[in-house]
């Protein structure tokens, strides 16, 4: 018989073998976990301290004046202020991601359970128009809105947030309708409804979870976007939080109590909506990113 | 080889407060097989995993051959890969990536024994379960049977002191679970190695068990041969878990007239007003004509369960049992009944007496 | 199930997504290959400069010293190129996330509040990879960075400095940045990886008496393969699209030490406005990543 091992108390068994080994793998793991979000530990010190406190160090822990400067400065900058940027980005985010959500499922619904010509020819074209780099059709998109007059537009934007979101939405979907049972839209269809009347009244509201998931995951997409708007928005009214953030970069000298206030009023929303709608935050990701 | 087991005293009790096991005192001997049976939930496959070392008890210790391998209150504790146990687990739990050979010489290399005595082992226990031509394959292009059978050569390469099977067979359909029962039976009995297996089913149970336990949420409730269970039944529980078709069972008021009918009377004590009666069907026979039947009755039904004819029978009204029907009796015949054995339990559903009435 | 309604009404749900995909998507993808030729796509404006048509752009941008530098591969100093720079980020992004998703998935699984320490480590997927980049910057800043401080307490101090403003240590700082924001991809990824090898292959293998380390290797491991996979696709993709962190940071420099491909498109439309040759790194970028796309498609189709 083997080597005999003292238990401890509460000890179930398992791959770890040894309670000791438990503890250990215990401590390290949140070591790890602590040792990780310290930036962002920092950079909240950071904005919640006047700057010359933390110049050698956020971690100092004398003199400690918590003060909310940073964050006034940040939200009321004269050339961009955060606050605008706050509800720019608010103003954009909104209907970029209503709009994709609702035509994408459409789309998604179609590829799911329609037979059509072309079918699967359209639907690699989705997958291949989903990996494209945003740098690919930036160009383009530039000269064309201005055309359309719509460069330097919210309209703008939102349509090409909204086109961008399209094909990695419709993906998103149409892999979670072909997992719901069928037999609903069958016995729908035997009492006569179209596909509209189906889809609207009966695939829909039993989707609600992989609406949520999808408008959760493109509504924080579209949010921490950067190169997009940098590149349509140029008004320093219209700009969205994520593209004033560089500008709050001094030419010479970096004022991290300005940009660590501003990082923190621009991670803000996507934190809380991660947080709030974890579970479709975490089952959307999931779900995309390991389809098979 | 063999070795025995003794379950003292075991108690496992899940957090916050699920009571799995509750004071199970068992002795299993040396190349006994040994079954556990008891519905979903009982605790059954919770004491293998203890046994396995894969659970660790709140209460109590086990041993196997000389050796304690877990004792909740000394702190003792023997790793799994040192109890020289084999387990199949109930869904085979075969390496999908791994060829049946590699699964099965698994184990060995994991001992790090030179190649060609795994190969001779391997091929050995191969030929013993009769799988020397599936070697090459993976587990996803075999049958449940196959599998299974990978699953116990892997289990049986090292050469074991004991065998632990959870619910071997209730992946297989029924064809083929009539076979794999025997083939694990004369498989034990030809190694001598001392097997433990759980289940639910109780056809499983007595097709291979030389004892069986029969466990009710977490506590042990008969443990005896098959014979003894069936036919000295401790409670009311293990009465109509054994049995198929169901035992009859009447919870009847000491003043019923079936009392007197069945003349029990003599056994039941003064402190039950409530008392049990069992009768199997298979123990109890409805005829248009005969002797001494203890009372009369109508078929409701009648019925074929495997080979046997069975009727459904009004009696008293109030009361229907099923009992073996000869060969004319039809739907809405009167009949007449004969009562071979009965099962007597007091109020507290513990056994009284078995009676010839 | 083959839905019935006339091909119209099929249409009917696909038409307004493929609408817009087709004006603002599809179109201006091909429109940026047709520029990279110097072929005018947009009516109304000539963007061309009014170069000749022709691949004569590619040369130019494969023979530019911002793409490959020659002269700072031979000298192993930064700058070495744009694409340089990308090749070198995948080399040390893709395995330092891969091991750590794959530990760090294994280790949470078995540790109490395993799924609260994950969460912490998926932060860095969840901002904005502008503010990723300026976390990183912080991090590594001489006074506020605690990669600094950890150099200090642990007798590093001689490497201790703002590492993103010199040549030699932007791009390794970014790149360590982002591990440390990518890792949370992969750690998740992994997570649900492993919840789904039956749990009955590893106390099998228990029973059989492997001890932890085998158990990983020949166990678990190759049971991820197909997830592995997705995790390669999209690590790669995403290293190689970098632009958000370098620009938050670095802006590429100093003196281009840590510029990439998608800035370097940035670069050439924004500043120097040479339309054609931001469409021909966009293209060149483009192109680079196809392969990966293609093995990625290939086994989503695979599995329908």
């Amino acid at each position: 018989m083997g080597a005999k091992r003292k238990l401890l108390k509460g000890y179930r068994g398992g791959l770890l073998g040894s309670p000791l080994k438990w503890l250990i793998a215990n401590i390290i793991a949140w070591t790890i976990g602590v040792l990780w979000i310290l930036p962002f530990i920092g950079i909240f010190m950071t904005s919640i301290r006047p700057f010359s406190e933390v110049v050698s160090g956020w971690w100092s822990v004398s003199p400690f004046t918590p003060t909310l400067k940073n964050y006034v400065d940040a939200l009321f900058n004269p050339m961009f202020s955060l606050l605008r940027g706050f509800m720019n980005s608010f103003i954009i985010a909104v209907p970029s991601t209503i709009i994709p959500v609702m035509l994408a499922a459409l789309a998604a619904y179609a590829f799911a359970r329609f037979s059509f010509p072309i079918k699967n020819y359209l639907f690699v074209t989705m997958l291949f128009l989903m990996a494209a780099p945003q740098q690919m059709t930036i160009i383009p998109i530039f000269f064309m809105l201005n055309n359309m007059r719509l460069l330097n537009t919210y309209l703008g934007l939102i349509l090409i947030h909204s086109s961008w979101g399209i094909p990695w939405i419709t993906f998103f979907l149409r892999n979670y309708f072909s997992m719901l049972p069928k037999e609903l839209e069958e016995i729908a269809r035997v009492d006569g409804a179209t596909n509209r009347q189906i889809f609207f009244k009966i695939v829909l509201p039993i989707s609600l979870p992989g609406i949520i998931s999808a408008s959760v995951l493109q509504f924080a997409w579209v949010w921490n976007d950067f190169f997009f708007a940098l590149m349509l928005i140029f008004d320093p009214n219209k700009m969205v939080i994520t593209q004033m953030l560089p500008r709050l970069k001094g030419q010479y000298q970096i004022d991290w109590g300005l940009l660590s206030s501003g990082s923190v009023l621009a991670m803000i929303v996507p934190l809380i909506v991660y947080i709030i709608f974890n579970k479709y935050y975490m089952g959307g990701f999931r779900g995309w990113a390991m389809k098979k | 080889m063999a070795a025995g087991i003794i379950i003292d005293d075991v108690t496992k009790i899940f957090p916050p407060n699920v009571v799995a096991l509750k004071n199970v005192s068992l002795k299993i001997k040396p190349g006994e097989f040994f079954v556990v049976l008891g519905p979903s939930g009982s605790g059954k496959t919770t004491l293998l995993r203890i046994i396995a070392g894969l659970e660790v008890p709140t209460k109590g210790r086990v041993i196997i051959g000389n050796d304690v391998v877990v004792d909740a209150d000394e702190g003792i504790y023997v790793e799994p890969r040192d109890r020289n146990i084999g387990m199949v687990f109930q869904n085979w739990a075969l390496y999908p990536h791994m060829t049946a050979y590699d699964n099965i010489a698994f184990p060995l290399r994991i001992k790090k024994l030179p190649k060609d005595e795994i190969d001779k082992r391997v091929r050995e226990v191969a030929e013993a379960l009769e799988i020397s031509d599936l070697l090459d394959r993976k587990p996803a292009h075999m049958s449940g049977g196959q599998q299974q059978r990978v699953a116990v050569a892997r289990a049986l390469v090292k050469q074991p002191n004991v065998l632990l099977l959870d619910e071997p067979f209730s992946n297989l359909d029924a064809r083929i679970r009539i076979t794999a029962r025997e083939f694990v039976r004369e498989l034990q009995k030809n190694l001598g190695i001392t097997t433990i297996l759980v289940t639910h089913d109780q056809a499983d149970a007595f097709a291979v068990g030389d004892r069986i336990m029969i466990l009710k949420s977490g506590i042990a409730q008969q443990i005896g041969p098959p014979e003894e269970l069936y036919g000295k039944p401790a409670n009311v529980f293990i009465a109509s878990f054994i049995g198929d078709p169901p035992m009859n069972l009447f919870k009847l008021k000491i003043d019923h007239p079936l009392i007197d009918t069945l003349n029990v009377k003599g056994y039941i004590t003064k402190h039950d007003n409530i008392v049990y009666v069992g009768i199997r069907p298979d123990e109890a026979i409805a005829s248009t004509s005969l002797e001494n039947a203890h009372f009369v009755g109508k078929v409701i039904l009648v019925e074929y369960v495997g080979s046997r004819r069975y009727a459904k029978v009004n009696i008293l009204s109030e009361i229907s049992m099923r009992v073996l029907a000869e060969e004319n009796i039809r739907d809405g015949d009167e009949v007449r009944i004969y009562v071979k054995k009965l099962h007597l339990f007091n109020s507290n559903g513990k056994r009284i007496h078995t009676i010839n009435p | 199930m083959k839905a019935r309604g006339s091909i119209l009404s099929k249409f009917s749900f696909l038409i307004p997504s493929f609408i817009l995909i087709i004006i603002f998507v599809i179109y201006p993808i091909v429109a940026t290959i047709i520029l990279s030729f110097n072929i005018n796509p947009v009516p109304g404006i000539d963007i061309t400069k009014g170069k000749p048509i022709g691949a004569e752009n590619y040369y130019e941008v494969l023979s530019s010293f911002k793409f490959i530098n020659r002269h700072g591969l031979e000298t192993l100093s930064f700058p070495m190129g744009a694409i340089i720079h990308n090749i070198i980020w995948i080399a040390l992004h893709l395995p330092l996330t891969i091991i750590l998703g794959l530990l760090l998935a294994t280790l949470f699984q078995h540790v109490k509040g395993g799924s609260i320490i994950r969460s912490f480590i998926f932060l860095g997927m969840v901002i904005p990879m502008i503010v990723g980049g300026l976390l990183i910057q912080f991090s590594f800043d001489k006074d506020l960075g605690v990669v600094n401080l950890f150099l200090k307490i642990t007798g590093l101090e001689w490497a201790a400095r703002s590492w993103t403003i010199y040549p030699n240590t932007a791009l390794f700082s970014l790149i360590l940045g982002s591990v440390w924001l990518w890792t949370g991809f992969t750690v998740t990824i992994y997570s649900a990886g492993l919840a789904s090898i039956p749990k009955e292959t590893i106390e099998a293998a228990i029973v059989d008496g492997a001890d932890f380390k085998t158990i990983l290797f020949k166990i678990i491991v190759p049971q991820l393969k197909p997830v592995t996979i997705t995790v390669i696709a999209m690590t790669i993709l995403w290293d190689l699209k970098i632009f958000d962190i370098v620009y938050a940071s670095t802006l590429g420099g100093p003196g281009g030490a840590s510029m990439v491909l998608a800035l370097l498109m940035y670069d050439y439309f924004a500043r120097v406005q040479n339309y054609p040759m931001a469409a021909t790194v966009a293209t060149i970028l483009t192109i680079v990543i196809l392969p990966v796309v293609v093995i990625w498609v290939r086994m989503i189709t695979r599995g329908k």
